[in-house]
Formats: structure tokens, sequence, C-alpha cells
């Protein structure tokens, strides 16, 4: 198995990349590790958060660009360098930020087998794909893309603040097997998204037409959903603050509900090897209270303006020639706002992961302690995605775990995703008597300079935990 | 100084140092302020197919050697054009299949009437079997650029020359802009 494994890593890494957060992941003595996998084993009997600072995670990353390649204070012009990042970067490429913080966190061993834990999390999602067709039309204009398609459906993105509620059971099915199910209760603050757009803006040269070019707008099919949005727009003298004022008067309880699971397993296949797997999130957003949709659809077509030369006398108009064609327009191509009501799938999270133990740690010499040996040293390899729009973001990362002693544990982290293929991560977890305190933080050579970062991002928090040494 | 007590100092320090000291370099954020959008856009204006049914009275038969039409560009009044045009080209092209020289005047006129600015040429006659060309891109940049922004109307005037209630004949237009802007 120890020939094999660093092979296994190595296929599994240049295969796969992507988007994760596995510094917590599997960390038996952290709570926040049944956040991710309610599968997953444990070493303690209960925890409790200290309110609003039990986890706090953060997270932002841009697949395609970064602030260096923008704002590079090399002299050179600004507007070239947005061109040539537009030129290089795809409508596959994404923007995302995420931010957790735990308000509430606590658990506790029932029975032999059994452990529970509940909780409150509030959570920022924001996750765009870059809109290219229509930045390259409004950044550049059609005068050199004659003939091309401006693709609509490159504007897609989802955004929600919502709070979550949530009870979790962990349960140990025997030695070797341990199973997980978590309920959740998500309470919505604000939801926005615009995502299976249609359509397409083209300007064709017509030889043999009536005119130069034909502009089409055809199959045109934007729809843009929202959530606690209208009620905020609509109140008069809102500015910024007094919005975001509202949606944190609105934290506990938003006025949309929704309802999804975790679950996950932990099997030890040997003493020292372990699978575990779990999926997040399973679950869904009904949107009905404070709902606006924005829609935008119709096709039409023009070579511009044809001018009838009418018999006029000097008193007579002319024709209104311009509103008939805004008329024309109105008429197909439209736009209704509406109130329906609509489901939003959260995105959806899943991890998979194998993990190795050796050095095992010495145990007192007393007949009368029966716990097993644990191992001072854990590789792993983890799998994990999210489930978004144009489909799912993966990353991989083999991580080194080392338990120094009971009260210190350290995590280095090597991952591969879509925003860095050298993404080292650096996890800390330090117990002093009860208190626990870690952090997190993942692409360390990025916050050398955040500027030519893809990404970052950072956990931390702080807990009692009690653990039955 | 034991080894798990070493790695126990070093390592956090090193990462809160990492995470304390961590900035953005080599960058200079004022540049946002620099930023503008610079779209070029090509649109299609007037356009029209005239034959010798248009150079005669609907009523009499009577021929009329000047026809013209007046088309409001309400567009050239929206703020983008107002605020952010910095150069236009404007093109023409007329194909002539009449035997006879037309002259062509566009006209582009203020809210009141009054001329901004106009394209004048003479199109050579043409024949049934052969058209004749005019092509011709008239530009307004620098401060020229007020005389489009202060227009509102376009006004397509045509004269033909030497014809008479016989005529026979053809006459095509197109017009485009192409409109350079900066946000």
């Amino acid at each position: 198995m120890q020939r094999i494994l660093p092979i296994l890593i190595f296929l599994v890494a240049i295969i796969c990349k992507g988007q994760n957060r596995p510094l917590l992941y599997n960390v038996d003595d952290l709570p926040q590790s049944l956040l991710q996998n309610p599968g997953a084993r444990i070493d303690y009997i209960r925890h409790v958060g200290i309110p609003f600072f039990s986890q706090i995670h953060l997270s932002a990353g841009s697949t395609g660009v970064t602030a260096y390649d923008i704002f590079a204070d090399d002299g050179s012009g600004v507007n070239q360098r947005v061109r040539d990042v537009m030129r290089d970067i795809s409508a596959g490429d994404y923007f995302s930020v995420n931010e957790q913080m735990e308000i509430l966190s606590l658990g506790w061993k029932m029975g032999d087998r059994g452990y529970f834990s509940t909780g409150i999390y509030q959570e920022l999602d924001v996750f765009a794909y870059f809109p290219k067709d229509p930045a390259v039309l409004a950044f550049e204009g059609n005068a050199d893309y004659i003939g091309q398609d401006f693709d609509f459906s490159d504007a897609n993105f989802t955004g929600e603040v919502l709070t979550v509620y949530h009870a979790g059971f962990n349960y140990k099915v025997d030695p070797k097997l341990s199973v997980g199910g978590r309920l959740k209760l998500y309470s919505g603050i604000f939801n926005a998204e615009s995502t299976d757009n249609e359509g397409v803006f083209r300007t064709i040269e017509t030889p043999g037409g009536p005119n130069f070019y034909r502009h089409e707008v055809s199959g045109l099919n934007v729809t843009v959903n929202t959530s606690g949005y209208a009620s905020l727009k609509n109140e008069e003298g809102m500015t910024v603050d007094k919005a975001v004022a509202e949606l944190m008067s609105r934290s506990l309880f938003g006025q949309n509900g929704g309802i999804g699971v975790d679950l996950g397993f932990n099997y030890r296949v040997t003493n020292q090897f372990s699978v575990n797997a779990s999926v997040q999130d399973l679950g869904l957003m009904f949107h009905q209270k404070d709902v606006e949709n924005y829609n935008y659809f119709g096709s039409f077509q023009t070579n511009g303006l044809e001018p009838l030369f009418p018999e006029l006398d000097d008193n007579e108009a002319t024709i209104p020639y311009w509103d008939i064609f805004e008329d024309r327009v109105d008429l197909n191509l439209k736009d209704e706002t509406t109130n329906n009501a609509y489901t939003t799938w959260r995105p959806l999270k899943y991890n998979a992961s194998f993990e190795f133990g050796t050095g095992k740690s010495i145990l007192p010499c007393d007949y009368l302690i029966s716990k097993k040996p644990r191992f001072m040293n854990l590789f792993g390899m983890l799998i994990s995605g999210v489930n978004r729009p144009k489909g799912s973001t993966y990353g991989v990362t083999a991580y080194w775990d080392r338990k120094v002693n009971d009260h210190l544990r350290f995590r280095l982290a090597y991952a591969v995703d879509e925003f860095s293929i050298t993404k080292l991560g650096f996890m800390m977890s330090s117990r002093f008597k009860n208190f626990n305190i870690y952090l997190a933080a993942n692409d360390i050579i990025g916050y050398t300079n955040l500027a030519k970062a893809n990404s970052a991002s950072l956990q931390l928090g702080m807990q009692f935990i009690f653990k039955n040494l | 100084m034991s080894h798990s007590r070493s790695i126990k100092l070093v390592l956090p320090a090193i990462i809160f140092g990492l995470l304390l000291t961590s900035c953005f370099k080599d960058v200079d954020f004022g540049q946002s302020q620099d930023i503008s959008l610079e779209p070029d856009l090509e649109v299609d204006l007037l356009f029209y197919q005239l034959n010798e049914t248009d150079f005669l009275d609907s009523g009499t038969n009577a021929f009329t050697p000047v026809i013209r039409d007046t088309v409001r560009l309400e567009f050239l009044d929206d703020d983008y054009i107002q605020d952010g045009l910095t150069y236009a080209a404007l093109r023409f092209k007329h194909e002539n299949k009449f035997p006879y020289e037309i002259k062509s005047n566009i006209k582009f006129l203020r809210e009141n009437g009054r001329r901004e600015f106009n394209v004048a040429y003479i199109i050579p006659p043409g024949s049934k079997s052969s058209s004749a060309v005019v092509d011709t891109t008239h530009i307004l940049e620098g401060n020229n650029i007020v005389n489009l922004q202060r227009s509102i109307q376009m006004v397509v005037e045509l004269e033909i020359v030497g014809a008479n209630q016989s005529l026979e004949g053809e006459l095509e237009f197109m017009s485009k802009g192409l409109f350079r802007f900066e946000f």
C-alpha cells in the first residue's frame, strides 16, 4: 500500500482539477469536519462553539484573471490589459466568493455510538461566470465581430445570502463503519440568479440585401430571478448601508425557506486505510415571498430605417419612422417584470477521500486503557466538487496530517483545482485544556502577494471541545 | 526546546506572519479611474430602393424631379451619444440605374431645422445593365463631432437632372455609421 499510494495520488492529481476546501475535512478532532462529512470519525464527546467565532470561513477566487493582470503597475495601459484579459478569458471562467459564519454550534455524545450536533450558520455564496460575449460587446462593440454571435447565455450567475439551521447525527455502526446525516433548514435572506439564458445578437453583412448589414437579436430568453430584493429596491431613500442593515435584520428569520440534507460515511478498510465520502446541501430553496423576476425575450431583426418619400404638403408631418421602429422593437423584444415563485437547488458539494495512517501513537502502559492507538501521520487524498450552473467544479487535494501530540495537530496540503495548480494549504489546530483554536489557510503562496493570486481562503475558529482521553 | 514545542511555535508564527503581512503588491488600483469602455459600433442607418414611380406624382402622374424625406434619428439624442461619442464615420452608397445624373444631398438637422452638416454629391448616370456607384464616407471627429451630437433629423434629398415623365430606372441607397465611443 505504501508503494501504491504515491502513484495513486499522482494519477488522481493529474486527471482532476477544480475547486475545494479541504483543510478541515477528515480532521477528527474538529466539529467542523462534521459539517463537511456528517459520517466522519470523531474523537470527542462534546463541543460548544464560541458564538459567532466557532467558524469564520472566507474564500474568493477567479479562474481566469488576477488583480495583477488588470492593475499591474508596469507602465502599460490598463485598457490594453483589460482587452488582453478579455481575449484570454473564456465564458467558462468564473468568479466566486463564499463566506460562512457559525452563529451557534454544539454537540454531544448520545449513547455509546451516536453523536448529535446542531447549530446555526450564515452563508453568502456568489458564483458568476465571466459574461464574455456581453462584455466584449460592451467593451469593444460589434465592428470587429461582424458575422459573429454574441451569446446571451454567457450571462450566468447565482448569488445568495441565507441562514442555515441544522441538526445532524453521527452513528458508529461498528468499529469499521460510521455513517451520518444532517438535516438543514434554510432561511433565505437574499437571492438573485440568472441561469439557462438563451439568445444571440449578431450583425451580418448582407451582400445583395437592402443595406450593408442586418442586425439580429435571435431567440432572446433572459431571466433574472430575485427574492429579497424587491422590498429593498422599492423602499424610498434606500442606501447601500440601509440595505445591508435591512439584510442583517433578516439574518435569523429570512422570508423564504428551504430544506436539505448532508449525508456521509467513513469506512475503515484496514487499521491503517480508510475511505469516506459525503454530499452536502442536497437541498432546495423555495422562493415565494418578496420575489421579482425580470424577463427579456423575443426576436428582432432590422436593416435600418427605410424612408418612403411620401408626397407631403409643407404643413404635413413626416412619417414617424423612428416611432414605428421603436414600436416594432417593443412588439418583438419584450421585457416583463413578474412576481412568480421559483425554486433553486443549493450548490451541491461532494467529497470523497481515502486516508492512510502511519506511526502509531505510544499509549500509556496501563491495562485499564482500552483505547486503540492512533496514527500520528495521516496521508490522504480528497476529491471534492461543487455543482454549478454550467457543470461541476472539481479539485483534488493531497495532504499530510500530523498529530504532534494531543494538543497540537497540523495539516499540510497540496491541491490542484481550477484556480491554481500550485495550491499549498496549512491547517493548525491547538487545544489548551478544552479550549480549541484552529486556523486554516489555503493557497499560502498567494498570500505573499494577493494581487497575483487566483484564489485565497481562510478558516478560523475557536470552541470548547471535550474529549474522553 | 523539544521538537514538538519548536513546531508549535515556528509553524504558527510562519503562517500568522504570512497572513498578517499578506498584501497586494506591484499593482495600482488607482488605474480603475482610467478604465474606459471604447466600443466601436457598426450600425445600419437608412436604405431605400426607388424606381421611376417615386419621381411621378401619384395623383397627376406629373414628373417630380426633386423628392425628399426626413427621418428622425432619436438615438442621436441619447446619453451615450451625447456623452461618449468621439468619432463617427458615416458611409453612404448609391447605385444608379437611371440614365440620368442625380444630385444627392444628405442633410443632418437640429430639432429646429437648422442644418448642422450635409453630404452632397452627384451620382453619375447608369444604365439597366450597369449601375453607376458612388460610395463615400463622411468622417466626424474632434470638434466636428458636436455636429452629429446636435443633429436629430436626417434628410435625404434627390434631384434627378434632365429626366422627364418617361424616365425608367432604379436607384438604391445604403448607409451605415461606425460610431466610436469612450465611456
